[in-house]
């Protein structure tokens, strides 16, 4: 098949993709008008979760500290708010340019080791960190959270107030920017390196491609992405507290990667969408048994989809358009 | 193709909104709610299923509608200390549910958190436990039925000087509430004529309290004074302080009584016999409408061992309440709500109560309590004096 061809494909593939994003979040915005503060926090933990499958899904680099990342997206902007500096497109920038410098002090430090070393190293930085935002209440808060942040009105125009309505709808264009950059990223030269450091890098290193520069690469981009996650969740809750910076919000990311589909862009927003939904709905119907119900749900998800919920859409496209293909080759 | 899909869905959406909207309206018609935060499951979920009992037996009580407006109570779980949590659940109970007071919060941080939003939201928090004094500073809608640490520790450090045990280890769990009980002890003590040797601030998810201990010994100090939030943090650090034989050794513990909370007592047994607490409430406190409290308290969390003092807090916080939707006639005016309860007294199971009309917080007794065997066999917090009408000392600087 001629490049051309193939790149404008894919190119219209994505568009279409985009606007299926757009057009569910914007139907999410019509259909539930009083659970856009939830679904803001939807979009800022699929950032996270999006961040985290750069990492684990296209280097295959075992993570559970991905929470360092979005925490310090998420100090950043909310310490910078308090001081002043009010702009929400900036304070997202400034959460993005903090998660970034994380992400390569991380990357550096993760990226000495392989295997299980790595990802009880990756534990062990998230919890320094978490220590570290406590001890320094000062500038943190600490078991307290950091409050007292208001953000302007974005463009001068629209306010963050309790409805959320403009945090939303700034979340979802935030989103839309990313996931673009992203699939953009991915299909790059840099993005199959990355792939390919994965699938074999022995091979890759034959090729004289050093790894770790690479892969440091996608740190700081990872760190980017969950930085920009942390500040979107401080801009629209206006508290920060030390749970965004733990690890259990590093492993819950890594739930719903599995549950979405590693390595699939798709999977990650997929996988956070039906877990953050499935917890909230079953916490609201009952909140004094739910974590259970949310276990046994996912065990059985994880049992019979064990290529996660796009994994097992894929097989199922597959499964239905298997003759039309079949016939062809 | 997106184009014909929009506008086959905008038509559809706008209709599902509309039939919401008037769903919405018409259930609010005559139900009041209530949206109740709390820890219901995870380690503190016992604190949590107290806010239910106290909130239960109020109504099994007094019944569920007051003037003729229904009262339904949401329940949200906040398992831990969480800030951003606890405003998401505020904010979608006043934005989704509709709920016309909030109340509950059994952390500090987490109150901190929900009152920016209440002026906006026209909702009033009534707060059945969290107890830093700061909190009621934020917002001019919060009023509290539970304590603070500075009412709770001021008394202990008279009792203590009087026992003779004069040099003191502080050790507080490092948040708002064990900041101020630090103060406040300290301040207490150095009146009485003793003095805090070694201030120590432990972070607050400690669980291993060894250490903590050799410390104190390490100090040599005569007494201890310790604060952290009941539940599992303080069953282990008293448990650590007898096991590890400095209790054994003579040093004396003195607290507020949330390190010997009724529920904990059972598994404590011998470790915490003797010890010295000074609170608001005792689930033995010897009164006709206590006896009536506990009973209706034990029955709706299920087993006689698991009631303590969340549950008093939720109890008079939905008097509180009721007397807030009597006073609008069930209509949302959260100012209004706030005004009708300042100075309202009344005879709660812990003992003469009244809503100091300048912070909003309960005034009331604070008892002085050994933990000892009553005539059953049962450990309790016996109470063995008393000092009536404390306000809240910790604003006043």
């Amino acid at each position: 098949m001629p490049a051309a061809a193939s790149g404008s494909r894919t190119l219209g593939r994505d568009l279409l993709g985009l606007a299926l994003i757009a057009l569910v979040g914007l139907g999410g915005y019509w259909l539930f008008p009083d659970n856009l503060a939830f679904l803001t926090r939807v979009i800022s933990v699929a950032l996270l979760v999006l961040s985290l499958d750069l990492i684990v899904g296209y280097c295959g680099i075992a993570s559970l500290g991905q929470g360092a990342l979005y925490g310090a997206g998420a100090y950043a902007a909310g310490i910078a708010c308090v001081h002043g500096i009010t702009d929400p497109v900036l304070l997202i920038l400034i959460g993005a340019a903090a998660g970034a410098v994380m992400g390569l002090l991380m990357g550096a430090i993760m990226l000495r080791a392989h295997g299980l070393p790595q990802l009880v190293l990756s534990i062990a930085i998230v919890q320094l960190l978490h220590e570290a935002a406590n001890k320094a209440s000062s500038i943190t808060g600490g078991s307290d959270g950091l409050s007292g942040m208001s953000p302007a009105p974005l463009f001068g125009v629209f306010e963050f107030d309790l409805w959320g309505r403009s945090a939303y709808l700034f979340g979802l264009g935030l989103l839309l920017i990313v996931f673009a950059v992203l699939r953009f990223v991915t299909r790059s030269p840099f993005g199959m390196i990355c792939r390919g450091l994965k699938e074999d890098p022995l091979r890759i290193s034959a090729l004289g491609i050093y790894a770790f520069p690479v892969l440091l690469n996608m740190f700081v981009i990872s760190g980017t992405v969950a930085g920009m996650g942390g500040a979107l969740a401080a801009i629209a809750t206006q508290v920060v507290g030390l749970d965004s910076v733990s690890f259990e919000v590093s492993a819950n990311a890594l739930v719903m990667l599995v549950l979405g589909g590693i390595g699939h862009l798709y999977g990650a927003l997929i996988g956070t969408v039906i877990f953050m939904a499935l917890e909230h709905i079953v916490a609201a119907i009952n909140p004094f048994h739910w974590m259970t119900l949310v276990g046994a749900v996912l065990i059985a998800i994880v049992l019979f989809a064990p290529r996660g919920l796009s994994g097992t859409l894929d097989e199922l496209a597959r499964l239905l358009t298997r003759n039309r293909w079949g016939a062809g080759r | 193709m997106t184009k014909g899909f929009l506008n086959r869905w905008l038509p559809a959406g706008a209709l599902a909104l509309a039939g919401a909207l008037t769903l919405g309206a018409s259930a609010m018609a005559d139900t009041i709610k209530v949206g109740i935060i709390g820890p219901f499951s995870g380690p503190f979920a016992l604190q949590g299923k107290n806010f239910q009992a106290g909130a239960e037996a109020w109504l099994a009580q007094n019944g569920k509608s007051v003037a003729g407006h229904d009262i339904e109570l949401v329940y949200r779980d906040l398992p831990t200390a969480n800030p951003q949590q606890a405003r998401a659940l505020a904010q979608e109970l006043i934005v989704r549910d509709k709920v016309q007071y909030l109340g509950g919060v059994y952390f500090t941080p987490d109150a901190m958190a929900i009152t920016p939003l209440l002026k906006q939201g026209n909702v009033p928090l009534v707060i059945f436990n969290a107890a830093t004094s700061a909190i009621m500073t934020s917002s001019p809608l919060v009023v509290r039925t539970s304590f603070t640490l500075s009412q709770t520790t001021t008394p202990l450090g008279k009792a203590a000087v009087e026992r003779g045990v004069k040099k003191f280890v502080s050790i507080v769990s490092d948040y708002g509430p064990g900041v101020d009980a630090e103060g406040a002890f300290k301040k207490a003590i150095e009146a009485a004529g003793g003095e805090v040797k070694e201030a120590i601030r432990i972070p607050l998810n400690t669980t291993e309290f060894s250490p903590i201990m050799q410390r104190i010994r390490d100090a040599g100090a005569e007494g201890v004074f310790a604060f952290l939030p009941s539940g599992p943090p303080t069953l282990g650090f008293v448990k650590a302080f007898s096991d590890t034989g400095l209790k054994k050794a003579g040093v004396k513990l003195f607290a507020p009584g949330d390190l010997t909370q009724e529920s904990d007592l059972p598994a404590l047994g011998e470790a915490a016999a003797g010890l010295i607490t000074s609170f608001h409430y005792a689930v033995s406190h010897e009164s006709e409408i206590n006896k009536r409290f506990v009973a209706a308290g034990e029955k709706a969390i299920g087993a006689p061992d698991l009631l303590s003092f969340p549950a008093v807090g939720a109890y008079d916080g939905l008097f509180v309440i009721s007397k807030m939707i009597a006073a609008t006639a069930g209509k949302q005016d959260a100012e209004k709500a706030v005004e009708a309860v300042k100075g309202l007294g009344w005879e709660s199971p812990r003992g003469p109560v009244k809503i100091d009309p300048e912070t909003r917080h309960i005034t009331q007794t604070i008892y002085l309590r050994e933990v000892a065997k009553d005539a059953q066999g049962r450990w309790i917090n016996k109470e063995i004096a008393s000092v009536p009408e404390q306000k809240d000392s910790g604003l006043t600087k």
